[in-house]
């Protein structure tokens, strides 16, 4: 029967002594020395640890440890010795730590959230051979912020700990402090301290979670859609700008994207004239930012390819590697650049601007008083139409490009679903989402490696003249060719894909959802 | 999961001070350990002021039906946990004796835990048996302490050759002296006579020290009430000698 942690509030009126007192009524107990302890807990910037169920906190009870705490219970999980601050789970010593945290984390680094500053006393109930049985720290917690001045004071803290092999007289001692009528902490020490410094965990996601008025007029709603977005290019950007890992300029690139489409899909709810300058504005900013995005998949996806060569050939890739880090360095040096320039600042500056501003009544746009479900409907239904139709007539011999123009459109779909998904019943939802993604999963994979294989024969070109081995390139040609043999796969796999997702079932959900005959 | 096994075939060698010392020291570097007390006199067992009494260890420890974390007792200590000894321990070698696959129990006992801690240190009883013949199988490293005399070095050997003859191989053997006494010549010249054959023997040395003695009055490891004395400086040394063999 393993046992956890319990904490309660520390009760105005009641301090160390008078706590003491209490205990030493019908306790036998000791006391050690006070300790003042740092503790540091650790997140990706989109909290994925937290989302995991997880708090990850550095020093709890060593100074060099890094525990990962279930929030059910506030127990450890899984605890490792790391001797630098951690960042990257590939880079931790192996570990069961490690192994969970590769699996949460995936490319995304972690940082530092909030401090806690905690002074300790450690009461200890004793048996009859002076062996302690049970725990019960006092804890005066202090949080102070990583960067800045935020600091205060938090609640005090009572914490009971069991010890392993001493359940019962744990349970014994935690009756007996029943009649103290303590309030338990609703809360971990991690949140409250994130209260202290302004924050929630969990409050920045890269995923559309829009909760839309049906009824609101459609020109308010695209508004709402698209600050949202805005908010999330820009909270990327410092992350992006100091390269900290690869997914920051990810969402930065996807929010612009979608801010793209949601001009060009959100039809006839604004005056076109007006909504020109950004699309330009935003076209840019897609464009200056790829050269490092695409550097970026490929330094993601450099281990697999590597670990695809036969043994004996993949020591030859490693100058592709060195290219690859290079050319990023130069790319992202360049990018930094760009995201500093006048021009980026000024165009979401002045997109903040407009969005805010209030909208003209005298509007002509036609789409702009209409209600916002109804549009939704309209262009979603409109959209999955001409999926299905321009789906239906690829065959085994249709050119890539009619099949990289599907993907186009499976993809303005995905995104209105995804602005507008609040407006319908989440389960129906999910059905038409999933069944979007498989498709758009296989066209993304046929587009991506053909998009692959041309990029490595235009590196190795470039590797050619810079003075690379030829064991490289040959090397790299065979990369080549596995990527064009998976694209083949792909592609082979598409049509049986298509059938099951315009299949009769699927094509009634997307009616019974969305409407249009 | 580093297994490290603390044993002698004499007793009285400062074996059980030892497997106390470094488990407490490994356990404050904030790695996971836990001390096995397999002696049935239960003196690691006393040192932690935990009850000598393992249940179902009778008739379940050796059928391999023990779920060993159930018995696991936390010590005062952050990271440290202890199986305690049991004296039913004492016959361990009969039940052994008549278990399938005997020399390998231990270790099939132990796999369980190999998530749970980072360290365990096996405190092991004196003489030549089939327990011992487990430990030596289950351990990585096995700690020699060895009393500075002529008859300890002839248990040494004693030892070599019995691990030679049973084909046990990838134990990584670390004898160290213990409870030495500088003042004695003879302590001297054994010491210089083994530092100049041996290339396994450990440089750190523990001496003979009333505050390893104390470690009964107290019921602690040295480092916890002494830490600024000799013998936890000395204990501090063989731990970082272990680490860096281990490494």
């Amino acid at each position: 029967m393993a046992l956890n942690a319990i904490s309660y509030l520390l009760p105005d009126g009641l301090d160390l002594g008078g706590f003491k007192k209490i205990l030493a009524e019908s306790n036998h107990i000791s006391e050690d020395a006070p300790v003042t302890t740092k503790q540091t807990y650790y997140d990706s910037f989109d909290w994925r640890v937290w989302q995991a169920g997880g708090e990850l906190v550095h020093g709890l009870d060593q100074p060099n440890q890094l525990c990962w705490m279930d929030r059910k219970n506030f127990s450890c999980v899984a605890c490792q010795r790391v001797d630098a601050n951690p960042e990257f789970a590939d880079d931790m010593p192996e570990g069961p730590l490690a192994d969970r945290l590769t699996a949460v984390l995936a490319m995304r680094v972690l940082m530092p959230k909030v401090n806690v500053i905690q002074k300790k006393h450690t009461l200890r109930i004793l048996d009859s051979e002076e062996k302690t049985v049970v725990r019960v720290v006092l804890e005066n917690n202090r949080y102070t912020a990583i960067r800045g001045k935020q600091k205060g004071d938090l609640e005090g803290r009572i914490v009971l700990k069991p010890l392993k092999g001493y359940e019962d007289q744990f349970i014994k001692f935690k009756h007996q402090l029943a009649a103290l009528k303590l309030r338990p902490a609703e809360q971990s020490l991690y949140e409250d301290a994130l209260v202290g410094i302004g924050q929630k965990p969990g409050d920045y996601s890269s995923k559309l979670n829009y909760r839309l008025d049906p009824d609101a007029p459609a020109d308010a709603t695209a508004r709402q859609i698209m600050i949202g977005l805005l908010n999330t290019l820009e909270a990327n950007i410092s992350g992006t700008k100091a390269n900290l890992d690869s997914e920051f300029l990810h969402d930065l690139r996807v929010a612009t994207r979608r801010t793209r489409s949601a001009m060009s899909q959100i039809k006839g709810v604004f005056d076109p004239q007006q909504l020109e300058p950004f699309k330009q504005g935003f076209g840019w900013i897609g464009k200056v930012t790829g050269e490092t995005r695409d550097l970026d998949v490929y330094l993601l996806h450099y281990p697999s390819f590597r670990a695809g060569l036969p043994k004996v050939l993949q020591d030859d890739l490693d100058p592709f590697y060195t290219f690859l880090q290079q050319h990023h360095k130069k790319a992202q040096a360049e990018l930094v650049k760009k995201i500093n320039s006048p021009h980026f600042r000024k165009t979401l500056k002045s997109w903040r601007n407009w969005l805010q501003s209030s909208p003209e009544k005298s509007t002509q746009a036609p789409n702009a008083s209409r209600a916002t479900a109804q549009l939704a409907d309209q262009r979603i239904s409109k959209l999955y139409k001409r999926v299905l139709k321009n789906g239906s007539t690829i065959g085994p011999d249709s050119p890539a490009e009619q099949l990289h123009d599907l993907r186009k459109q499976c993809k303005k779909l995905r995104y209105l679903m995804g602005f507008f998904q609040s407006l319908y019943p989440k389960p129906a939802i999910r059905e038409p989402i999933k069944a979007l993604k498989i498709i758009l999963d296989n066209l993304g994979e046929f587009q991506d490696l053909e998009v692959q294989a041309q990029s490595l024969e235009d590196f190795g070109d470039q590797m050619l003249k810079e003075g690379a081995p030829a064991s490289s390139l040959m090397a790299m040609g065979i990369l080549v060719g596995q990527l064009l043999e998976k694209q083949i796969q792909a592609r082979e796999a598409f049509v049986e894909l298509f059938t099951g997702f315009s299949s009769e079932s699927n094509q009634q959900a997307f009616r019974k959802l969305f409407g249009g005959a | 999961m580093h297994i490290i096994g603390v044993y002698n075939i004499k007793g009285g060698v400062g074996k059980t001070a030892t497997a106390v010392n470094l488990a407490y020291l490994a356990a404050r570097q904030g790695y996971r350990t836990l001390i096995w007390d397999l002696d049935p006199q239960a003196a690691a067992t006393f040192y932690f002021r935990i009850q000598p009494k393992v249940k179902g260890s009778k008739n379940k420890l050796i059928a391999g039906k023990l779920d060993l974390d159930k018995v696991v007792k936390a010590t005062d200590f952050e990271n440290l946990d202890m199986l305690p000894a049991d004296f039913s321990y004492r016959n361990m070698d009969l039940r052994l004796e008549v278990a399938k696959k005997p020399t390998k129990q231990l270790l099939s006992l132990l796999r369980p835990l190999s998530h749970a801690y980072d360290y365990v240190f096996l405190d092991c009883p004196p003489s030549i048996s089939l327990v011992s013949e487990n430990i030596f199988r289950a351990a990585e490293g096995l700690l020699l302490p060895m009393i500075p005399t002529t008859l300890s070095l002839r248990t040494y050997k004693q030892l070599l050759d019995f691990l030679d003859g049973h084909r046990i191989t990838g134990l990584e053997i670390m004898p160290f002296f213990s409870m030495v006494d500088r003042r004695k010549r003879m302590h001297l010249d054994v010491m210089e006579s083994l530092q100049a054959s041996s290339s396994e023997l450990l440089q750190a040395q523990i001496p003979y020290a009333s505050d390893v003695e104390k470690m009964g009055i107290h019921r602690m490891p040295v480092e916890a009430f002494a830490p600024r004395s000799f013998a936890a400086s000395a204990y501090q040394a063989l731990w970082m000698d272990v680490q860096e063999r281990l490494r």
